[in-house]
């Protein structure tokens, strides 16, 4: 059954425009369009989750669906905003590894990724679309918070790895129950507020969000 | 209908039509920027006045600078002989394929850059140098793209890639299927030479690419190169819009109705690709030089993503 809701040609569509958005995380230098990217990435993955929840007529993935909308395309991306606009921080990321290199890095991680996934021996019971998707996410997330310098980045990063993880669990097992996804949902949320407060006393002890400042002793 | 019509037809298609999709880019972007813009004609007026007048060659000009106009416009001519324009049945789609159109644009491209150096002026050889630096990045890209089409039909002819993609309707739209065609999208922006990459409208040395490469020309030769500029920003189009959307065209054995249908769909799909472009030409700034690898590595990864998601969906 998952051959069919997986292999339909929207679902296609919805991952690999999924990939595209994480895509767009690595290929923009200004923090603004990171965060737009991420809303659109949630907001896809949301898509997902609803399509999920039409084919298999589960309700609970439908709850799933719309708070996947609210909280990870709606209030964390105003959350980042309000920390952006709060620290007046510059807008340009900084970054270790330019943009090109940084674009090139992610395609080599997406084919790495695929060739991960085919070597698991389960293929047929699992779209190998939805989890190379999955775990390109994860690794490109990983990839973005080693390479850039500001903090918020670092959050992203994470919180992207955090959107691959759903959709691997979601393609693999057609959502957790909903207790634990509930539970997912609040560490996320209560996630970003705390990495939010953490980075409001970056600013405020070090004068940047430069993680690079963090090395320097401060008396 | 006979294939010596058929391709006859489509040349002066190509020509009628060049100057005209310039005039209609040229009209919506006057319309985004609240101005009344001139006639959509007007590149036809331009291009009959330079006609009308002599050269002025510098005494410098070796036979390169007065070769390079007529390569170039005859290599854009008969790239164009190989895209699907109204018709998906080539007679002449056994001559060449993707790769034979890729690098007819190419040649053009050379010799505009060699003409460029020709004279010896500074101006020639700061747009000659910076032509190739964007091709050098728009070629892979170009080629990826169209591959990632051309893997997906099994073959890289494009008639046959436009019948194909043609009788296979709208389940032709797939993951690889878009994202190659935001990858060509890019590609054409650079290759047509509009905003985010160079800026037609302008002369100012700082920021011209292809204005600064045919800074010497003038009267017939400037027509030829101007004329050579449109024919390749139709044909871009036209690979954009008779690859990825090509419904609407008209088969092998269609008759003469049938062929003029298909021509007002052509008119119109061209006419909203330039539309599109026109209108992110008026919401972007140029970009600084430098930055231009970024974009085209955008436009490069997509292509190969669509390879990727191919390969994925397919082999998997």
């Amino acid at each position: 059954m998952s051959e069919i809701i997986f292999g339909s040609n929207i679902m296609q569509l919805l991952i690999s425009l999924i990939l595209v958005s994480t895509f767009m995380i690595l290929g923009s230098t200004r923090l603004y369009s990171c965060v737009r990217a991420f809303g659109i990435q949630s907001l896809l993955l949301a898509c997902v989750a609803g399509i999920v929840a039409y084919s298999t007529g589960k309700s609970d993935i439908y709850i799933v669906s719309a708070l996947t909308l609210v909280i990870k395309a709606l209030v964390i991306p105003y959350i980042f905003i309000y920390i952006i606009r709060e620290i007046k921080v510059k807008r340009e990321i900084g970054l270790y590894v330019g943009i090109s290199p940084s674009l090139i890095i992610g395609g080599i991680l997406v084919v790495i990724s695929y060739y991960l996934i085919r070597s698991i021996n389960l293929i047929t019971e699992l779209s190998s679309f939805a989890l190379s998707a999955s775990m390109s996410l994860v690794s490109i997330g990983l990839f973005i918070m080693i390479s850039r310098k500001k903090a918020i980045m670092q959050m992203l990063g994470i919180l992207i790895m955090e959107n691959g993880l759903f959709l691997g669990a979601i393609s693999l097992t057609y959502g957790m129950p909903l207790l634990v996804e509930l539970g997912i949902f609040f560490d996320v949320l209560i996630g970003a507020l705390i990495m939010g407060i953490l980075i409001f006393r970056i600013n405020r002890t070090f004068e940047s969000i430069d993680t690079d400042m963090l090395k320097t002793l401060i008396g | 209908m006979n294939p010596v019509a058929i391709v006859i037809f489509q040349i002066i298609v190509i020509i009628a039509l060049s100057p005209l999709l310039s005039g209609i880019m040229k009209k919506v972007k006057a319309f985004f920027q609240i101005r009344k813009g001139p006639s959509i004609f007007q590149p036809y007026y331009d291009i009959a006045k330079l006609l009308r007048k002599d050269s002025v060659v510098s005494e410098n000009a070796s036979w390169i600078f007065h070769a390079a106009p007529v390569i170039s416009f005859v290599a854009v001519l008969t790239a164009g002989l190989l895209i699907p324009i109204y018709i998906s049945d080539m007679p002449l789609g056994f001559a060449g394929d993707l790769i034979a159109v890729v690098y007819l644009l190419a040649l053009a491209r050379f010799f505009t850059a060699l003409a460029s150096l020709d004279t010896g002026s500074s101006f020639g050889g700061m747009g000659g140098s910076r032509e190739m630096f964007v091709a050098s990045m728009v070629e892979p890209a170009m080629m990826l793209s169209i591959f990632a089409i051309a893997l997906n039909v099994g073959s890289t002819n494009l008639s046959y890639i436009s019948q194909t993609v043609s009788s296979m309707g709208l389940t032709a739209i797939s993951p690889y299927h878009l994202l190659a065609f935001v990858a060509l999208f890019i590609i054409a922006i650079a290759e047509t030479g509009r905003i985010p990459v160079d800026n037609p409208a302008t002369h100012l040395e700082l920021t011209m690419i292809h204005e600064a490469m045919i800074l010497e020309y003038s009267g017939k030769q400037l027509a030829l190169v101007e004329f050579g500029a449109m024919m390749k920003q139709l044909l871009v189009f036209a690979l954009l819009a008779n690859i990825f959307f090509p419904w609407g065209i008209a088969s092998s054995g269609v008759t003469a109705a049938g062929i003029a249908v298909a021509l007002a769909v052509f008119v119109i799909k061209i006419g909203i690709l330039g539309a599109a472009l026109a209108m992110v030409e008026t919401s972007t700034a140029k970009w600084r030089m430098f930055r231009l690898p970024d974009l085209l590595s955008v436009s490069l990864m997509l292509s190969f993503l669509a390879l990727v998601s191919f390969i994925i969906v397919k082999g998997g």
